[in-house]
């Protein structure tokens, strides 16, 4: 009995914890990811190269001698009008085709290796590290864990609690869902349904910008970083349901600890494959994920 | 005024004997200068020109956007460069195998991956790449992430005669003719009932089943076919570059076939040959001036994709 409870506490909880710190990374991606898809109907292919984009200007920042802090509010503010320019001036020039699933997924994945390459242009193909602005460990349940992981942890939660409280306990998330059922009726309505495409574009971009800024410290910042991480968001979208804020959320959990808790079986390189084998299952038998979509039921 | 009722690649068979013509005619001037660097890099081309092609079949024709064709690619290349070093079969019997294997390959992920629609199956075909490429990368009989090195030369029997791939000028006019005899056998096929109805999935796939015929088989056929192009182009590969490495299978490789197509004109499959020599040269002068040529082509392929896009829409599925 002592070993089954030795065990748990030295091998299974801090996989559990590991698995939770990326679920909430992973959960900040989804969202921005799933919001935009919900809303706008995009599949935002250059998500992970606004995540970068934000962890480089927040090392960038970080070298003025900012204080993390301030950095870690100022980069999604400054995120917000690229994010917005982003869908008035390019978004917005094939959305109005019928075929705007694909064309804006081109578009986006056209902007992902533009960027990519412009942050090998300007800061080379080397990674960087910011110092963690939190040093230290801290005691939790008998093990140490950094400190920076667990307030990690406590700042992703309150963001996405933050997230789901505006979308769906604000006159201004009744807006966005509202646009994300019916457009037209929200137009003749009197909602600036251009205005909240372009706004929740911007939303998305910055949580993605934000993210990037908080991981830093924790998986440093090199050109092809947001790729890397994108493919474990994308999953996650596609398993909680694209568009839907619920399953990105659970499904963000149940995936990154599939892979903490499959890596103490199998070979940690295995566990990506099972992650992304997962997803096409879910293709499969349930394209709507586990969720329904932003707006609908 | 386009006859629509006249399948793009019958319209268009002056611009595929152009090409040929263009192809012989930068044959004679690397045979007349000697060079071999570029003959190399217009072979790689041609090659990579086949993968395009079968991402073309799928989006221009059949209306589907495969997100992960490299997938067909990379096991069309590592099943090359396995026959080729530890078997030690012959150019035919190779491409032969690759062709086979290709279809079977193409009918198992088919069956998985249509199954979904529009923007699914765009991300399933993702998926399923993607876990080929992690699978290939970890796998150390396949060489993991080096990749299967030590490919021998093949030397390519034509009739009685044979010519090596070592030579720059043959195997570019092999490659050439394997690519070319594809393109003409996709041409007939569309010209073809069956091909008209392969079309008609972007047209119109519930006419298609109004009329008595079952769009998943025309689906589930286009897919098989453009898995198959896509393996004997990757088969080609490691005969050129002696080797296969996990990159063949990436994302990457997928998102450039992509790329390709668009640049080169969706729906026309010879467009993606001429996009892949335009996306390779295009390649190679930036890459004289600046590493940084992903800016130049990515900045070429959003303009492309907002500037025409009804070019682009018009051979996509209409959506009501």
């Amino acid at each position: 009995m002592s070993a089954w409870l030795e065990s748990l506490q030295f091998v299974y909880a801090p996989q559990v914890v590991n698995g939770l710190s990326l679920g909430v990374a992973v959960i900040l991606m989804a969202l921005g990811l799933t919001i935009i898809f919900g809303l706008l109907d995009v599949i935002n292919m250059a998500h992970g190269e606004f995540y970068a984009l934000g962890a480089y200007l927040g090392t960038s920042l970080l070298l003025t001698g900012l204080s993390f802090w301030i950095v870690l509010v100022l980069v999604p503010l400054v995120m917000l009008p690229v994010g917005y320019a982003t869908e008035r001036l390019l978004i917005q020039r094939v959305f109005h085709h019928k075929d705007r699933h694909i064309l804006t997924l081109l578009l986006t994945f056209g902007m992902a290796i533009v960027l990519e390459d412009v942050f090998k242009l300007i800061y080379g193909p080397n990674s960087l590290k910011p110092e963690s602005p939190i040093q230290g460990a801290t005691e939790l349940l008998g093990m140490m864990f950094p400190t920076y992981r667990l307030f990690l942890m406590a700042v992703g939660l309150v963001i996405v609690a933050g997230v789901w409280w505006v979308v769906y306990r604000t006159r201004l998330g009744a807006i966005v869902r509202a646009a994300a059922y019916d457009r037209h009726m929200s137009a003749s309505l009197g909602v600036p349904v251009l205005r909240v495409y372009a706004g929740t574009f911007a939303f998305g971009v910055a949580l993605a910008g934000l993210a990037g800024v908080l991981l830093a410290p924790v998986y440093s910042v090199f050109p092809t970083m947001g790729k890397d991480f994108i493919l474990m968001a994308f999953s996650v979208v596609i398993v909680g349901g694209l568009g839907s804020i619920k399953g990105a959320i659970v499904a963000g959990l149940l995936l990154t600890q599939v892979q903490a808790l499959s890596s103490l079986y199998i070979s940690p390189v295995w566990s990506d494959p099972l992650v992304f084998g997962i997803m096409v299952l879910v293709l499969m038998f349930r394209p709507q994920g586990l969720f329904g979509r932003l707006g609908h039921g | 005024m386009v006859d629509p009722t006249i399948p793009a690649p019958r319209r268009r068979a002056g611009l595929a004997t152009a090409f040929v013509v263009l192809a012989l005619l930068a044959a004679l001037a690397a045979w007349w200068t000697g060079d071999t660097f570029y003959l190399r890099l217009a072979t790689e081309a041609l090659i990579f020109g086949g993968l395009a092609m079968a991402v073309d079949l799928l989006l221009g024709i059949a209306g589907l956007l495969s997100l992960g064709q490299a997938l067909f690619f990379g096991f069309g290349a590592y099943l090359s460069g396995l026959l080729l070093r530890d078997a030690g079969l012959s150019f035919w019997s190779v491409l032969a195998i690759a062709t086979v294997a290709g279809a079977a390959v193409g009918l198992v992920s088919g069956v998985i991956a249509i199954r979904a629609r529009g923007v699914y199956f765009a991300l399933i075909m993702f998926g399923l790449a993607q876990i080929a490429a992690k699978a290939v990368y970890n796998v150390q009989a396949l060489g993991a992430s080096d990749g299967l090195m030590g490919v021998p030369v093949v030397r390519i029997g034509v009739g009685p005669y044979s010519v090596s791939a070592s030579d720059p000028l043959s195997f570019f006019l092999v490659v050439l003719v394997v690519i070319m005899l594809m393109y003409a056998l996709l041409a007939y096929l569309l010209d073809t009932p069956f091909g008209r109805n392969m079309q008609a999935l972007r047209a119109n796939p519930l006419r298609l089943s109004f009329l008595g015929f079952d769009p998943w088989r025309y689906k589930l056929a286009a897919f098989v076919l453009a898995a198959t192009i896509a393996s004997v182009a990757g088969a080609l590969y490691p005969m050129l570059r002696g080797f296969a490495s996990p990159e063949l299978l990436y994302f990457q490789t997928s998102g450039n076939a992509v790329i390709t197509v668009v640049l080169g004109g969706v729906g026309t499959l010879i467009g993606a040959l001429y996009g892949s020599v335009i996306l390779f040269g295009l390649k190679s002068v930036v890459g004289t001036y600046t590493e940084h040529h992903l800016i130049v082509i990515g900045l070429l392929f959003m303009a492309a994709v907002i500037f025409f896009p009804s070019g682009l829409v018009g051979a996509l599925r209409k959506k009501k």
